[in-house]
């Protein structure tokens, strides 16, 4: 009752309802917390990285960029990254941002009272060791590693590690507890009612990164819009109401929905793809699954293109590739797929001694991810092909435990986005130990995932990426068949991309 | 009459321990685990363990249960897994606005279906009795989750009268908070209209073919007086009990009306909560709700008297 | 009420064509309910599919020929295991009262406090999402309220003089609730039964709308009318015809319950 309380009294302060500056849009989940990195998923993530700037971010292409540093220089052995910062940037509370304040932050991330999720990453226990961590002058920050490693960089600038964002240290309370998000984004906290709405308000002191346009999460950031207002809907059809209604601006919808919204003049959509994976999973520890004839036949029954037409409804790209679409490793081999050819699948049951086992697919009806719809797409055209599939839906926490303990034979399921190939490959690579989730473990494939993580030359990746899709179309460990889409609908009022890796980047994006 | 109710009350005690029990297994016997629900994809080993321990999920489960047993007596219910809420305010707000929504709704629809219901029995067999029937039952059939969307698309968007989402208690806004718990209670009214109607209709059906309706109408006395003098009060006992159920029901929360609102109220808590596997959420929501069960049914059997003399309260 | 009134009439031609239907479901349906077809995706009524096609070109109307089926036998196993689980655990307690009465009453509040969806989940993920699972679930969530129903009618029918006299003539406790309670809870029971049939279908359609329900892509009428409801402006259809389909059959049970009330209550051949 007593927050209730307090965060309406923090509304009233706000004064009156937002203008029309205010962009309102909804997500479908309240946010976890405005802790970095610490409890979140994906939508906190997109709502805190309004607030808190990392060091380094994502740009468009995956690689990562300087966000409140102004470079980022790497020593010749790899060994030492040094950041000097931008010159004036404050914090929202006016402070000047100091190199003092990153090595307050990054105390802050190693402390495991903290509870940052990504801790792992940095202390040695993932192989790479922050060593040493020291501010030669007040604006250069140095960091030393304990081995060369490729990914370092990613990881910082990882959206779920809260992109290891540089905190004041008012925004803990005095006991030592999180408070709330003093940072240097272009929008700063205002109010939350939990489970109903969250506010963020333009932060006039913002200075941005160089750049004339957005570019992942560096490039252009200018706030355009005054105030920031998301309500929590999670019912489709109020999100729907609410947009043709006018009372929100902007919000993932339905690809069914998709060409209403076109035909009409009041809104524009966005097809925003993001890196996440839709696949069908296969167990390759079952028995049966474990035939790899078997498998291949599952993958020369499917028809790629016309499974993601339908489950997208005619919007959504065919991909079969662990490297995602716009990546700067997305080679001509990376676009190969495996063959529909149900010619091929007589023969390959027949190699398999396949004799009609039943083979169960397990989907969910989360409403975010197309499961149930690719399950039961995938089960019409196994059973064409003369494949006993059946399906089991479950709920999502139900069908994750299932997941990770293997216990399953083919699993219509969805993978966060792994910017670096070589994070992706690892996502679903691993020996089986029925406890970990782990779906490809061929010893070959993963000796090749640990020798990248350490490479940093492009084309020397790229040969090994070329490597690991081809052993991947052989193999069949799972087939993947589409990246995250979300249709995004805008109010004609609203101009600029609102969104970016189906994650809301409401700066430079203006409201008339 | 306080003794009754006092002895209700220790009655009630293993029944809210039964309740906590069996919570407290069942969510622990479904598959799915908290921890590995927050770290999704990107658990390994470790850091679920980690985790887990840090939850205090690795402990024996009658270990975990003392613990939060002993808390739960000095009104501490925890903190919420995935929110990291105190829980036991965290259900108090949402039960206000459930509670809100479901008691506006209610009282009103007894205050319509109870007298119609009488009505359609009196006219038994009538086209009266046959038109409330058939309403009363194509209420029923409408699911709330189509129901609400259909009052949605034409109150907010076709003739734009009402507001969309932004819920505000009235206590805190009288007009504003009506406006918009408008369209959940009117939701919430349609469908307990049809219900309560039913069973009103059937109770004075029950009362009218009794001896002294019989000798009421021997006497000569005029219809509406039979049916104000007797049959209401009388067919108003078992109507009583199934508006204390109903009561208790909804007061757990009203899930799909509150998911197609955007209304932050404790039955979306609860369903939350049971995908999440946020353990302490979910047993602090069933001990409440359960507690409000107990105490709305034992005021509905204290008060039960008023309306069917023939049986004290013992 | 020599004759059959005209809604006892209208009840039983519903309630028979249902049964038919339902029957007819289980053998034979104009097209395959499961067969996808791509090309004909949201195709709304015409000649070859009467009642139009689902989002995944499946044929509307075999469908719910093959839900009438499913939906039929998951709402009559529930209210049967409720009915006659309720019903003896309401007489005796009712009848007793003191102790008896105490503790089952406490079992039952207990249980009737339990959310339907978390004991749905519960057992959905201990009997494996089917069928068998949502029928357990529903008649035990269900079960209570005819235990809290029958109780209150016993309670009133105990302070009558019929039953009173029972026991002066020294009848025993069983055959007293056999010839003389168990009779006159038959009316409200009808009434709550014929109701709980409609309940079931709706409680099934509310859990495929929160996500959970009997597994898809088995139809039932509710999980059609719950995927139904994204199409509404563009298949309408989706949505009305499980919709009419669920209104008929509760219209039509609740009529042949309300006759059939008039039939069974022992009063009415007075």
């Amino acid at each position: 009752m007593r927050t209730i309380l307090i965060s309406t009294l923090m509304l009233g302060m706000l004064g009156a309802p937002a203008t029309a500056q205010t962009i309102v849009a909804s997500i479908a989940q309240d946010v976890r917390s405005t802790n970095p990195g610490v409890n979140r998923d994906d939508t906190t993530d997109g709502v805190v990285l309004h607030m808190v700037e990392g060091l380094v971010g994502y740009r468009e292409d995956g690689s990562v960029g300087p966000l409140l540093a102004k470079s980022v220089e790497m020593s010749a052995d790899g060994l030492t990254y040094t950041f000097p910062l931008r010159d004036g940037v404050t914090f929202h509370n006016g402070a000047s941002l100091t190199a003092e304040d990153v090595l307050w932050n990054w105390a802050r991330y190693m402390d495991p009272a903290t509870e940052w999720r990504c801790l792992a990453e940095f202390d040695g226990r993932n192989g790479v060791k922050v060593e040493d961590i020291s501010a030669p002058d007040p604006m250069t920050i140095v960091m030393r590693i304990n081995k060369p490693n490729a990914v370092f960089l990613d990881a910082l600038a990882r959206t779920d590690c809260g992109m290891a964002g540089i905190l004041h240290p008012d925004s803990l309370a005095a006991d030592g507890s999180w408070d709330r998000p003093i940072g240097t984004g272009p929008y700063k906290f205002a109010a939350w009612k939990r489970g109903e709405s969250f506010e963020m308000v333009a932060f006039d002191g913002y200075v941005s990164p160089p750049g004339d346009k957005p570019d992942g999460y560096v490039g252009a950031k200018t706030p355009r819009a005054e105030a920031i207002r998301l309500h929590v809907i999670s019912d489709p059809e109020t999100i729907k109401a609410g947009l043709l209604s006018g009372t929100l601006d902007l919000a993932a919808v339905a690809s069914t929905d998709v060409p209403m919204f076109r035909s009409n003049t009041d809104f524009n959509v966005a097809d925003s793809m993001d890196a996440s994976k839709h696949t069908l999973s296969l167990q390759t520890a079952d028995p049966l699954m474990s035939n790899v004839a078997l498998r291949q036949a599952i993958a020369a029954a499917i028809d790629l293109p016309m499974l993601v037409a339908q489950v997208t409804n005619g919007m959504g790209q065919p991909n079969a590739s662990a490297v995602f679409p716009q990546s700067m490793y997305y080679s001509d081999i990376q676009k190969q797929q495996f063959g529909h050819d149900p010619a091929r699948v007589r023969d390959l049951l027949a190699e398999a001694g396949y004799k009609g086992e039943p083979i169960t697919i397990i989907a969910n009806k989360r409403p975010t991810t197309p499961s149930f719809e690719t399950a039961v797409v995938a089960q019409a055209m196994m059973q064409a092909a003369g494949i006993n599939a059946k399906i089991e839906v479950m709920e999502w926490a139900t069908q994750l435990s299932r997941y990770f303990s293997g216990n399953y034979q083919m699993m219509s399921f969805s993978y966060s986005s792994r910017f670096d190939p070589a994070l992706s490959f690892e996502q679903f690579s691993g020996p089986f130990d029925g406890k970990s989730g782990k779906v490809w473990h061929n010893p070959e494939a993963l000796a090749l995932i640990d020798e990248v993580k350490a490479v940093s030359d492009p084309a020397r990746r790229q040969a090994i990426f070329d490597a690991l899709h081809q052993m991947y179309l052989n193999d069949v460990p799972m087939i993947i068949y589409s990246n995250g889409l979300n249709d995004i609908v805008t109010s004609a009022r609203l101009t600029g991309d609102v969104s970016w890796q189906s994650k809301l980047r409401l700066w430079e994006v203006t409201k008339q | 009459m306080l003794k009754f109710a006092l002895s209700r009350l220790a009655a009630a005690i293993p029944t809210l321990l039964i309740v906590s029990v069996s919570v407290f297994c069942l969510i622990r016997l479904i598959p799915g685990d908290p921890a590995s629900l927050m770290l999704g994809d990107l658990a390994d080993a470790a850091s679920l363990a980690d985790l887990r321990a840090r939850l205090g999920l690795d402990e024996p489960i009658h270990v975990q249960f003392g613990i939060w047993i002993g808390n739960a007596l000095t009104g501490d219910l925890g903190r919420s897994i995935t929110s990291q809420q105190e829980v036991l305010p965290l259900l108090l707000a949402r039960l206000a606005v459930s509670a809100e929504i479901v008691l506006i709704a209610v009282v009103l629809a007894a205050i319509v279906a109870v007298p119609l219901g009488m009505v359609a029995a009196w006219r038994q067999g009538g086209m009266i009795d046959l038109a409330l029937v058939g309403t009363a039952t194509l209420l029923l059939s409408i699911p709330a989750f189509w129901m609400g969307l259909l009052l949605l698309l034409l109150f907010v968007l076709h003739l734009g009268w009402l507001p969309l989402i932004g819920y505000v208690p009235i206590r805190q806004d009288f007009t504003q908070g009506l406006l918009y718990v408008i369209l959940p209670v009117a939701t919430l009214f349609l469908h307990e209209v049809g219900v309560i109607l039913r069973m009103s209709r059937a109770s004075t059906l029950e009362i009218l073919r009794l001896d002294y309706i019989l000798h009421a109408r021997a006497k000569g006395l005029s219809e509406p007086a039979i049916l104000w003098r007797h049959a209401f009060r009388n067919a108003f006992g078992p109507t009583w009990t199934l508006l204390g159920i109903i009561l208790g029901n909804l007061l757990g929360g009203v899930a799909v009306i509150e998911t197609v609102f955007a209304i932050p109220g404790l039955g979306r808590l609860l369903i939350e909560a049971i995908f999440a596997r946020d353990y302490p959420v979910i047993q602090g929501c069933l001990l409440l709700i359960a507690t409000m069960y107990v105490l709305v049914n034992l005021v509905v059997d204290l008060l039960y008297p008023l309306f069917d003399p023939r049986v004290t309260a013992q | 009420m020599k004759d059959i009134s005209p809604g006892a009439l209208c009840g039983a031609v519903l309630t028979g064509g249902l049964l038919a239907v339902a029957l007819l479901g289980a053998v034979w349906t104009p097209f395959d309910p499961m067969a996808l077809n791509f090309a004909a995706r949201l195709a709304a009524p015409d000649a070859v599919h009467w009642l139009g096609t689902d989002e995944f070109g499946r044929d509307v109307l075999s469908r719910l020929f093959a839900g009438a089926t499913t939906s039929v036998w998951i709402s009559f196993v529930t209210v049967a295991l409720a009915v006659s689980a309720g019903t003896l655990i309401g007489v005796i307690s009712g009848y007793f009262r003191g102790w008896t009465d105490r503790v089952l009453m406490m079992l039952n509040d207990a249980l009737l406090a339990f959310p339907g969806i978390l004991l749905a989940l519960g057992l959905l993920a201990i009997f494996g999402a089917n069928q068998y699972g949502i029928v357990l679930a529903l008649g035990l969530g269900y079960t209570p309220t005819v235990v809290r129903i029958v109780r209150g009618t016993v309670l009133s029918l105990r302070e009558r003089e019929f039953i009173e006299a029972s026991r002066v003539m020294g009848n025993s406790d069983t055959y007293t609730m056999l010839r003389h309670i168990l009779p006159n809870c038959i009316a409200p029971l009808t009434v709550l039964a014929t109701s709980m049939f409609g309940w079931v279908l709706l409680a099934e359609s509310a859990l495929s709308f929160l996500g959970l329900g009997v597994p898809p892509p088995e139809p039932t009428w509710g999980n059609m009318l719950a995927s139904g409801r994204p199409f509404i402006s563009q298949a309408v259809w989706l949505a009305i015809f499980p919709g009419l389909c669920i209104s008929f059959t509760l219209l039509g049970v609740n009529l042949l319950g309300d006759a059939l009330r008039d039939r069974l209550d022992p009063r009415m051949r007075r």
